[in-house]
């Protein structure tokens, strides 16, 4: 497995993961983690270049952090069960299920022979099923893989994620439908993070059903918009899908980089003032939906920007100069911003925040 | 020009082209500012010193190999069979030098792939060309049909096999269907090429766009993201050489190995591909100039990073060619071991050192996005 360059064979993964889990958590942590409104989780780099995760208060202050052996990506969190898990970055094979309060051993997930993680997924509601998007490299088709909360997220099956470069995927509030992002952008593990068809991409938005894994719809980009890579996703209080892109075409075009769409609606994409496209490089990296009070925060590290939007109409609400701005997420009021270099809120860390950020309370 | 692609709040696919005036450049705050004049210089020596010499030169090694393949058709021998082989490594060679910009036209159309298809783990290519021989297959020699065949069978990795694998020698006694599948190979290698070094050498395509990073560009709409993307060659370049050509068959002296894996084994170029690889990697960084764009303190880390490519091109230089007695032999093996530890701190140098140094506060891999 290679992870940001380190090869870490599965041993070595639990060993590491394991001694850093050992510890419980501290009084002192364990009275902020009760004590915040609003607590997050966000992978990151040490300034050493070791790698972890570690929650977070409002303020942004770290309550607590553990050190993992490589690098995450995406993370989900079931309110269900408290549990919560990270994702390798891709081209990783390991995700580790773990509780913010320690009191449970961490699990760490194994990408079966022929497949790796693609850094994202979501616990069914109820907490009993884990899904999470994964590459059939050889196959070069995303697949969405399944594994039982109920017994140590034993793998129990996978769907076909009709697509390829399949990256964010999320799950319905009913449990009923999943919904996925198929970037289009084939890559292969041989070839660590390079991108293999930015000339012939096939971006796509799929929606499954969640018991039987069978289509419900498919959205493909029409041919002007082909390079347009559907990465991540959100979905709002009404059921819209709220989706972001990254563009690989021409870095002097001004696509549209977010839209959404519902069961049974054809997609719409969101045409943002040029300025703020602009402004966003292009590129967008992160989408969090705040329910509460229905807007919508997209970040770009490229541009150093992040943006908020009305939910219902789509029109751009704020938009603030953050250097290097990386993961979003829902707050108590807001959208919570961080930063590569280690903003996160009010707070500045000796920390690089990865690119996602979840609210687990 | 720039285009848009949608007008209105909502635009409900399919979307249309829509030409607009250029937006008002927004208050962003980008990761990398870096002095325009010093960007421009830099990045004209990277295109005009580098990257177009690497791929003219490429294109004549391929067109030389093409002439020598004809030359041993029309008149087998051993030497004209020697000659041959010698051609390959030069030609490998000259690949191995321009073969770390893996960005820009190199990328498109399936091109990289089919001068070399390459990790194969399934041994495709080998099975391929068996193929097209056990057949002779006709439309293998005609570099046109070649062109819309496999990948697998058109490029460099085919005509290791047909000049070094099973079968071979019988290009000394003049085996006419290998020998002029072989020609072909090595004409639509040239061909390739010839597209590649063509839209180079275009005055207002991709160099200009590289040369002159504004508002209006295709590619780089800043310095700093053109120094990014410079920056990106030489950090992917640094992570083949280390996880694609030397892990592939050696990870360490506990791991598995797997010497039969490793790129052109059989013809014993293994070593040269890594050197001329390295070497690619220290000319450009050199030739580039790059080091101009750093503070006067952080500069040292490019003469650094020339200083440990040099070492690790010397020292692969030093290991055997017999690729398994490379992975056994317990002095040979600490080559292979230094060569991966200087690998990874060549990489932490361009990463962390170059990509920190001109304001990219994480390193150049943690900011390349996902």
């Amino acid at each position: 497995m290679v992870w940001c360059g380190e090869t870490i064979d599965r041993r070595a993964f639990l060993k590491a993961a394991g001694i850093g889990f050992a510890a419980a958590l501290s009084p002192r942590s364990l009275y902020a983690l009760e004590r915040a409104d609003a607590v997050f989780a966000s992978g990151f780099r040490a300034p050493d270049g070791s790698f972890g995760i570690a929650t977070v208060s409002e303020q942004g202050e770290i309550i607590d952090k553990v050190a993992l052996p490589a690098r995450a990506h995406g993370m989900a969190f079931s309110s269900a069960t408290g549990r919560a898990v990270a994702f390798a970055r891709r081209p990783g094979t390991f995700a580790m299920v773990f509780d913010p309060t320690r009191e449970a051993e961490p699990i760490v997930i194994t990408a079966p022979e022929g497949r790796h993680f693609y850094g994202h997924g979501h616990f069914s509601p109820d907490g009993t099923v884990l899904y999470a998007s994964e590459n059939d490299f050889d196959g070069n088709r995303g697949m969405i893989g399944l594994y039982d909360g109920r017994d140590a997220f034993r793998r129990i099956g996978e769907f076909d994620a009709h697509g390829i470069g399949t990256h964010d995927m999320t799950v319905s509030d009913d449990g009923s439908l999943l919904v996925i992002a198929n970037g289009g952008i084939e890559t292969h593990p041989d070839f660590g993070r390079t991108k293999l068809n930015i000339d012939r991409m096939e971006p796509s938005l799929v929606m499954l059903d969640a018991k039987s894994g069978a289509l419900i719809q498919k959205h493909q980009m029409p041919s002007s918009l082909s390079q347009l890579s559907t990465r991540h996703l959100d979905i709002a209080e009404n059921g819209r899908i709220w989706f972001a892109c990254q563009w690989e075409g021409a870095r002097n075009d001004t696509p549209p980089l977010a839209g959404w769409f519902s069961k049974g609606e054809d997609i719409a994409l969101l045409s943002l003032p040029d300025e703020t496209t602009a402004r966003l490089a292009n590129y967008v990296g992160a989408i969090a939906i705040n329910r509460r009070e229905n807007i919508v925060g997209l970040t770009s590290p490229i541009g150093g920007a992040s943006v908020t939007l009305d939910a219902k109409t789509g029109l751009v609400l704020s938009e603030d100069v953050v250097r290097e701005a990386a993961g979003v997420a829902p707050a108590a009021h807001g959208i919570a911003v961080s930063s590569y270099d280690g903003q996160f809120m009010k707070t500045r860390s000796a920390v690089a925040w990865d690119q996602h950020i979840i609210r687990i309370k | 020009m720039r285009k848009t692609f949608a007008s209105g709040l909502i635009a409900l696919l399919p979307a249309v082209f829509v030409p607009a005036a250029f937006a008002q450049e927004a208050d962003t705050a980008p990761t990398v500012e870096l002095p325009t004049a010093t960007v421009t210089k830099v990045m004209t020596a990277a295109v005009d010193g580098f990257i177009r010499p690497g791929y003219d030169a490429f294109q004549k090694s391929a067109e030389d190999m093409t002439a020598t393949m004809r030359t041993l058709c029309a008149a087998p021998s051993q030497a004209n069979y020697d000659a041959a082989k010698a051609g390959f490594g030069k030609l490998t060679a000259s690949w191995a030098h321009i073969e770390i910009v893996r960005t820009g036209p190199v990328i498109e159309q399936n091109r990289f792939e089919r001068i070399l298809f390459y990790p194969d783990r399934k041994s495709t290519g080998l099975k391929q060309v068996q193929a097209v021989l056990s057949k002779s297959d006709e439309t293998a020699t005609d570099p046109k049909t070649l062109a819309t065949k496999s990948v697998a069978t058109q490029g460099l990795g085919a005509l290791e096999y047909l000049l070094f694998g099973t079968g071979s020698d019988t290009l000394i006694s003049g085996n006419d269907f290998r020998c002029r599948y072989s020609a072909a190979v090595a004409e639509n290698v040239g061909n390739v090429a010839a597209e590649i070094a063509g839209i180079w050498d275009a005055p207002d395509g991709i160099q200009k766009a590289w040369k002159q990073p504004e508002v209006d560009n295709p590619v780089y709409r800043t310095g700093g993201e053109a120094i990014t993307g410079l920056l990106g060659i030489l950090v992917h370049g640094a992570e083949a050489v280390r996880d694609q050509r030397i892990e592939t068959f050696y990870k360490g002296a506990d791991k598995a190995k797997f010497p039969k894996q490793a790129l052109f084994w059989r013809s014993e170029n293994t070593w040269p591909m890594v050197i001329a690889n390295l070497d690619g990697l220290s000319e450009l960084l050199t030739t580039s100039g790059m080091v101009e764009l750093l503070p006067e303190k952080d500069r040292s880390i490019v003469a650094a990073t020339e200083e440990k490519l040099k070492s690790m091109s010397a020292l692969a230089g030093k290991v055997t060619p017999d690729l398994e007695k490379a992975v056994e032999d317990t002095s040979e093996r600490q080559k292979l071991d230094t060569l991966l530890a200087d690998g990874k701190d060549v990489i932490s140098k361009l990463n962390d050192g170059y990509g920190g140094a001109i304001g990219l506060s994480s390193g150049f891999s943690f900011a390349d996005g996902d």
